[in-house]
């Protein structure tokens, strides 16, 4: 199959202009999977430190959303375990919620959408139940964890 | 219009033959605000919904059918999540002009079209005027594509081979560069004017060169042939590899070959080379076979004769007659007529097996001693080896330094020269002249020495023979 115009181009955009913080690579043999890095926001407990994330970007892209996926470990309310993302444009179309993808939307603003989320945790809205506890009941210690594996996990 | 019509508009609209208008090449950047924010190319067709964003047409309507909510009629825009049920398809032309200007390239650049255009002419460009288009061949047998401008006015099947006038090679019809275009009414015409095409100019091997020889015009696929044949061509006598030295035009070459002698007595000659050769190397086998078991013999003999002499007295006696047989058999015969049968036949199969026991260690020592040779005559070549190169290396290097004493003697001698012809001008000159003195008085023996070897006025580096000695 093809790759669609809007694949190419906005590969194009974000090697021509990437985004502070944010490098996305994508592999020779499928230019429909990025390597991509994000470097911890400023003022967060992910400060420091360089996660590392798939992406895959489906057939039917940008009709249903790109698939993302944190390879490194990391301690956070709204990513689990597997490293999997609980961000609300990341929904695909037949959740029980209303799903908030759109077609407008592009690998940039979903990677700068994550970005924000770890400058941003909402631990009302767990996907790790456990971290999303810990961070209610006791956030310095949460964050405190947070640190602790992003100097173990995330710095190399 | 409602979201209902807006899809059933849609879905007419759809005409064969379009160019898709998102794969086109670009040739220049175009502001972002006139890209669709679901293609990303510049809006085509925009239709305008309820907030005033803009999508192309087609964009949109995948996005509805993506999208919409079944129980509501609305769809919540792709920008702003603005829930909207009314879509406009009269936008602002400004838009439109400014999306159809930017340049793009003709899709048929890769066929050979170099056009730019604007996006909005792009699609007239393809149907009226890119001679690059490719389209269907006419006749409807045929499968394959034609360049539009290849079709011409005739509008038939240009795939079929036809024959080259000069060179008889199949050539494809509308492979033919052409420079007039008349010629294309005919196919006639068209060999006709061979002269002025590229398959002709170049590749056709049916043009005509001259041979050297025999100075007869010919085409110039058949020159290697001709040369091979050509009546005038000198060649060497057939038996010239047997001492005829005669070379001699090839037509006249076979009475030349009838009265030869050494021709009649060729094949002779072959066949008695051939035995030569195969014979010689039969003797070399031969010859490296018999050093072999002159070898085993000897160590052999020798072995056996240091046993005999270890062993000594009665069985050292026995053991070295181990060739002979019949002295062996004399030995035992002695034995027996000492002592009574039983014991002659014991004392027989004793002797026997001390003398089998004795064949395998002389066996054993041989091997080993052959052994010992090769493994020695190894270490040898090896020294032999090591110290030829050392010898060529020192030889290079005492070469290298005669070379240096020479060049450096060389001024030495002028001076010297010199010096002389001022002592006899001016002998009374002090200090300058004894130093000169000294100098002339130290030149002569090196002169002298190189003297035969270099001659008077010999360049700086005059010989070669120090040079070949580096080569080694």
């Amino acid at each position: 199959m093809a790759l669609p115009k809007r694949i190419i181009k906005e590969t194009e955009r974000l090697m021509a202009e990437p985004v502070p913080g944010i490098n996305a690579v994508p592999h020779e043999d499928n230019l429909r999977y990025f390597d991509v890095s994000i470097h911890g926001p400023a003022q967060s407990p992910y400060e420091g430190g360089i996660f590392r994330l798939e992406l895959f970007l489906p057939d039917d892209y940008p009709m249903t959303p790109p698939k993302i996926r944190f390879l490194t470990k990391i301690y956070h309310p709204n990513i689990d375990r597997l490293g999997r993302i609980c961000l609300d444009v990341l929904k695909s179309t037949d959740g029980p919620r209303k799903d908030n993808w759109s077609p407008a939307l592009q690998i940039r603003t979903i990677l700068l959408s994550i970005q924000a989320l770890l400058g941003a945790p909402n631990p009302d809205d767990p996907l790790a139940n456990d971290v999303a506890q810990r961070w209610k009941d006791d956030e310095p210690a949460a964050i405190q964890t947070a640190k602790e594996w992003t100097r173990t996990h995330a710095m190399a | 219009m409602n979201i209902q019509d807006f899809m059933a508009l849609e879905a007419d609209s759809s005409h064969d033959e379009l160019i898709d208008l998102r794969s086109l090449d670009f040739v220049s950047s175009y502001d972002s605000h006139l890209m669709c924010p679901i293609c990303h190319c510049p809006l085509i067709e925009p239709a305008r919904l309820q907030c005033d964003h803009v999508f192309c047409q087609k964009c949109l309507r995948s996005a509805i059918t993506t999208f919409r909510s079944a129980d509501t009629d609305e769809f919540p825009c792709p920008s702003c999540r603005t829930p909207t049920s009314q879509i406009s398809t009269s936008v602002p032309r400004l838009l439109i002009n400014m999306c159809e200007e930017i340049q793009v390239r003709c899709p048929f650049a890769t066929e050979g079209c170099q056009e730019v255009v604007p996006r909005g002419h792009i699609q007239s460009h393809v149907d009226k005027y890119c001679g690059y288009r490719l389209i269907p061949c006419p006749d409807e047998d045929c499968e394959k594509m034609s360049r539009k401008k290849d079709l011409q006015v005739e509008q038939r099947c240009m795939h079929s081979y036809c024959r080259c006038s000069r060179c008889e090679e199949d050539i494809m019809e509308q492979d033919y560069e052409v420079s007039n275009a008349p010629a294309l009414f005919n196919l006639e015409t068209i060999l006709i004017n061979c002269v002025s095409q590229e398959h002709d100019k170049e590749l056709c091997p049916s043009l005509e060169t001259t041979c050297v020889d025999c100075g007869t015009t010919i085409p110039q696929r058949n020159l290697k042939k001709h040369i091979e044949t050509c009546p005038e061509v000198v060649s060497p006598c057939m038996a010239s590899k047997y001492g005829c030295t005669a070379k001699i035009r090839r037509a006249e070459i076979a009475t030349h070959e009838q009265s030869c002698p050494l021709v009649s007595i060729g094949p002779y000659f072959e066949a008695q080379n051939t035995r030569l050769n195969s014979l010689e190397l039969k003797m070399r086998h031969l010859q490296q076979r018999n050093e072999i078991f002159e070898d085993g013999l000897s160590n052999i003999r020798s072995t056996l004769l240091e046993s005999a002499r270890a062993t000594g007295g009665n069985r050292g006696g026995r053991s070295a007659t181990e060739n002979d047989r019949s002295q062996h058999g004399r030995v035992d015969d002695d034995e027996s007529a000492n002592s009574s049968n039983v014991f002659s036949s014991n004392a027989t199969t004793y002797l026997l097996s001390l003398h089998e026991s004795l064949r395998e260690e002389v066996s054993q020592m041989s091997h080993a001693l052959t052994d010992l040779d090769a493994r020695a005559s190894m270490t040898i070549m090896n020294e032999c080896l090591r110290i030829k190169e050392d010898m060529a290396h020192t030889n290079a290097a005492v070469n290298s330094v005669r070379m240096q004493v020479q060049w450096l003697m060389n001024p030495r001698l002028h001076n010297g020269a010199r010096a002389g012809g001022m002592r006899t001008n001016a002998s009374t000159a002090g200090n300058d002249t004894t130093r000169s003195q000294l100098t002339s008085t130290s030149a002569p023996g090196p002169s002298n020495a190189a003297g035969p070897s270099l001659g008077p006025i010999r360049p700086r580096r005059p010989s070669d023979s120090g040079r070949e000695g580096t080569k080694l």
